[in-house]
């Protein structure tokens, strides 16, 4: 089999040949990077593409070639090896799509079992998946867009006739364990959170809240707000106006980090994340939070989380948060250390907030009183914004929850 | 509403429509107190007569000019071409004048005109009287084409086709006229440019046209209850204009597709219409475009090759069978 420079690209004419791999008489097998080439554009490796004997070098390394020249021959069983079920990857090079390299005279017969149809290579590229996730129930094992649908549902497919999987290395069920496989939901959260933490510095601070003056306003009106909408009026509707009002002040709290920059949104698409009974998490969007009063935003959230779950959000529903809330104060947390919701700057968890002794000063006196308190946290990246500033913001939220007359404006 | 066959809502169409206007004429070959060679035109010489109702010569240039010459001074001319094979004789007529006669007067001159041809085989006629020709149609610009597959469609269709402004070009399917299916009682519009859903379904989308449309029906029916899939069928109705909107979501809510043509292969509308769908919904697809055509031959006139040849529902049957996995 005759190796060839590869057409690297339509406005490649021609390409230099940098390094050989092997060498006259080495054994390869088509996995094996038998050269590499660079050219104006890109410099890569390419693999041999077939099983056998590299018996002739034609180039030598540092030559320039035209593609399509003759570069070496393999002499072999004569059969092309399938390609491996790499090169179906749907996020296989992107840099140019024409820049497949093509080193072989004669192309390998694809395997008609690895054949990824236009919708299924879509399906799989939108939601991160690889075809080794999902396993194909139609002829030879293909993947047709049912099994990635029925996957993303409720994880593997479960299709009798189809062959089963060889299981990952530590997954193997026995006595004693048991094994418990992700569900798609939990594979995109575990690769959010990995990338969030790669992404950004997380940095926490607390500030330390007074909710009494929060409390009078549930006091005034939660009995009637009970009655009339069917759900509590909670303390997270306070916590989020106070939020948005303190965003206005501090506007770089409300930004997505984009490589190099910053970028500051005017209005505050508030994310609220809502536990599904321990089935996962999703975070659905209050749009124009910064534009609703306390008891607009109650009632956004209590839809959000409604819809969230009776599994009726949609993609939209998550999409363009510039901030995000964690509420876990009904578990009891003291405190919680969240991870940002990419790409935005920073996010805040809410804990329980519980009757405490507290130093109070009445009259130029100290003296203990007993006043709901609790924890707010944020986490934010230190490449946007510094501790000072971030510090200043939560100082603002606390004064704003302790100090607003919130009576006046939930009545 | 009422059982009609497919030839007695032709006549329906035509009778609805010269009762409403006036101004609506039929010629064509023994078209007249003959009833017409398909018997799909009895009766309406005894109800409108001789002045709106002509017997002409076997000459379909002479029917087609006469036609356009109406349509341009006022008239409203229904014209049959009694096999559409002949179409070809009057193809200068069709093609460069009325077809083009609006856009080259810059608007000014109307050809408000149907032609009804028969068209298709499958009933023994030969190469010469078997041909299906809507892609032939298809290929003109200024010219509609519409393609019924029922009884309600043609009288719907034709009294369409006969309101319109433009030369639209009416294919009744031969081996239909018998078929029997309700119309609906007194006037029945429909609209030129609709395709319908006539079997839902969520496995593969068949686009069928014509004598195509029951087959594929046929074939659904047995492909669910033989094999378990679920067949999407829709009837294309009209190839000018082209409903491009209802099959590119039919394909998506399906990502498989499959066209069955009575036309010959090579340029059928088939070809046209998958490379919308390539084009359009590329990334909605989940297995390649199939289509079941006609062999690119003169059909046969020997009864077991022209039903060899013509897609039957067993042919579709098997087909999807084997590519839908």
């Amino acid at each position: 089999m005759d190796v060839i420079m590869p057409q690297m690209g339509e406005t490649v004419a021609e390409g230099t040949l940098t390094v050989w791999h092997k060498k006259v008489g080495d054994n390869v097998s088509s996995s094996d990077i038998l050269f590499e080439i660079g050219t104006d554009k890109v410099e890569m490796e390419v693999p041999a593409m077939a099983d056998g004997v590299l018996t002739e070098i034609l180039v030598a390394e540092g030559d320039t070639v035209a593609v399509g020249t003759k570069l070496a021959v393999i002499e072999g069983t004569g059969e092309a090896a399938a390609l491996s079920p790499d090169a179906f990857e749907p996020e296989a090079p992107k840099a140019d799509p024409a820049a497949t390299p093509v080193p072989v005279a004669e192309r390998p017969e694809r395997d008609r079992s690895m054949k990824l149809s236009p919708v299924v290579r879509k399906l799989l590229a939108e939601n991160n998946l690889s075809h080794t996730d999902v396993t194909g129930t139609g002829r030879d094992g293909r993947i047709k867009r049912g099994d990635v649908l029925d996957y993303m549902k409720g994880g593997a497919a479960t299709v009798p006739t189809a062959p089963v999987p060889a299981e990952a290395p530590g997954a193997v069920s026995a006595e004693g364990i048991t094994v418990v496989p992700f569900s798609y939901r939990r594979k995109m959260t575990a690769e959010h959170m990995v990338r969030s933490k790669a992404t950004s510095p997380h940095v926490l601070q607390a500030v330390e809240v007074d909710f009494s003056g929060v409390n009078k306003a549930r006091q005034a009106i939660g009995a009637d707000w009970k009655r009339q909408e069917g759900y509590s009026l909670t303390f997270l509707s306070f916590i989020a106006k106070a939020v948005c009002t303190a965003i206005k002040d501090f506007p770089h709290i409300n930004g997505h980090i984009e490589k190099d920059h910053l970028v500051v949104f005017d209005r505050v698409n508030l994310a609220i994340a809502v536990d599904l009974n321990f089935e996962g998490l999703v975070a659905p969007v209050i749009r124009d939070a910064d534009l609703k009063t306390v008891t607009e935003i109650a009632r956004a959230t209590n839809e959000l989380a409604r819809r969230a779950r009776a599994g009726e959000l949609t993609p939209d529903d998550m999409a363009n948060a510039t901030y995000t809330i964690s509420n876990n104060g009904s578990f009891g947390t003291l405190i919680t250390a969240p991870i940002i919701n990419q790409p935005q700057v920073a996010i805040l968890s809410t804990d329980s907030i519980t009757k405490r002794p507290m130093v109070i000063e009445q009259d130029g006196e100290d003296l203990i009183a007993i006043r709901p308190v609790g924890i707010l946290s944020q986490s934010f990246d230190h490449r946007a914004i510094d501790g000072s500033y971030s510090g200043a913001f939560m100082r603002r939220v606390k004064e704003i929850l302790e100090g607003k007359n919130w009576v006046e404006s939930v009545s | 509403m009422a059982e009609l066959t497919y030839r007695e809502a032709v006549i329906e169409g035509i009778a609805q429509e010269m009762r409403r206007d006036n101004k609506v004429v039929f010629l064509g070959e023994d078209i007249g107190k003959a009833g017409g060679v398909f018997k799909a035109t009895v009766g309406l010489w005894d109800e409108f007569g001789d002045l709106r109702v002509r017997d002409t010569p076997i000459s379909e240039q002479a029917i087609l000019g006469a036609a356009m010459g109406a349509a341009m001074t006022g008239l409203r001319p229904i014209a049959e071409i009694m096999f559409s094979d002949f179409l070809a004789v009057c193809w200068d007529i069709v093609t460069n004048q009325i077809a083009k006669s609006r856009y080259m007067t810059g608007g000014q001159v109307d050809v408000p005109l149907v032609i009804r041809t028969a068209n298709g085989g499958g009933v023994r006629f030969g190469a010469q009287h078997s041909q299906s020709v809507e892609n032939w149609a298809m290929m003109i610009p200024g010219i509609k084409v519409v393609v019924p597959s029922t009884p309600a469609d043609v009288k719907g269709l034709l009294a369409a086709a006969i309101r319109d402004p433009d030369p639209v070009i009416f294919f009744e399917q031969k081996a239909l006229y018998a078929t029997k299916g309700e119309v609906p009682d007194g006037e029945h519009v429909d609209e030129i440019g609709k395709a319908k859903v006539v079997r839902e379904g969520d496995d593969v989308t068949i686009l069928a046209l014509a004598l195509m449309v029951p087959r594929a029906l046929e074939a659904a029916d047995r492909l669910q209850a033989e094999v378990g899939i679920s067949a999407n069928v829709v009837d294309i109705r009209s190839l000018v204009p082209l409903d491009t909107q209802t099959i590119i979501q039919q394909v998506q809510k399906t990502a498989r597709v499959v066209t069955v043509e009575e036309n010959p292969r090579l340029c059928g509308w088939g070809a046209e219409i998958v490379s919308i769908i390539a084009e359009e919904c590329f990334y909605d697809l989940d297995m390649p475009i199939v289509r079941i055509t006609t062999p690119h031959i003169p059909l046969s006139s020997a009864d077991e090759l022209e039903d060899e040849m013509i897609p039957s529902a067993d042919r579709i049957f098997e087909t999807v069978r084997r590519e839908v996995d």
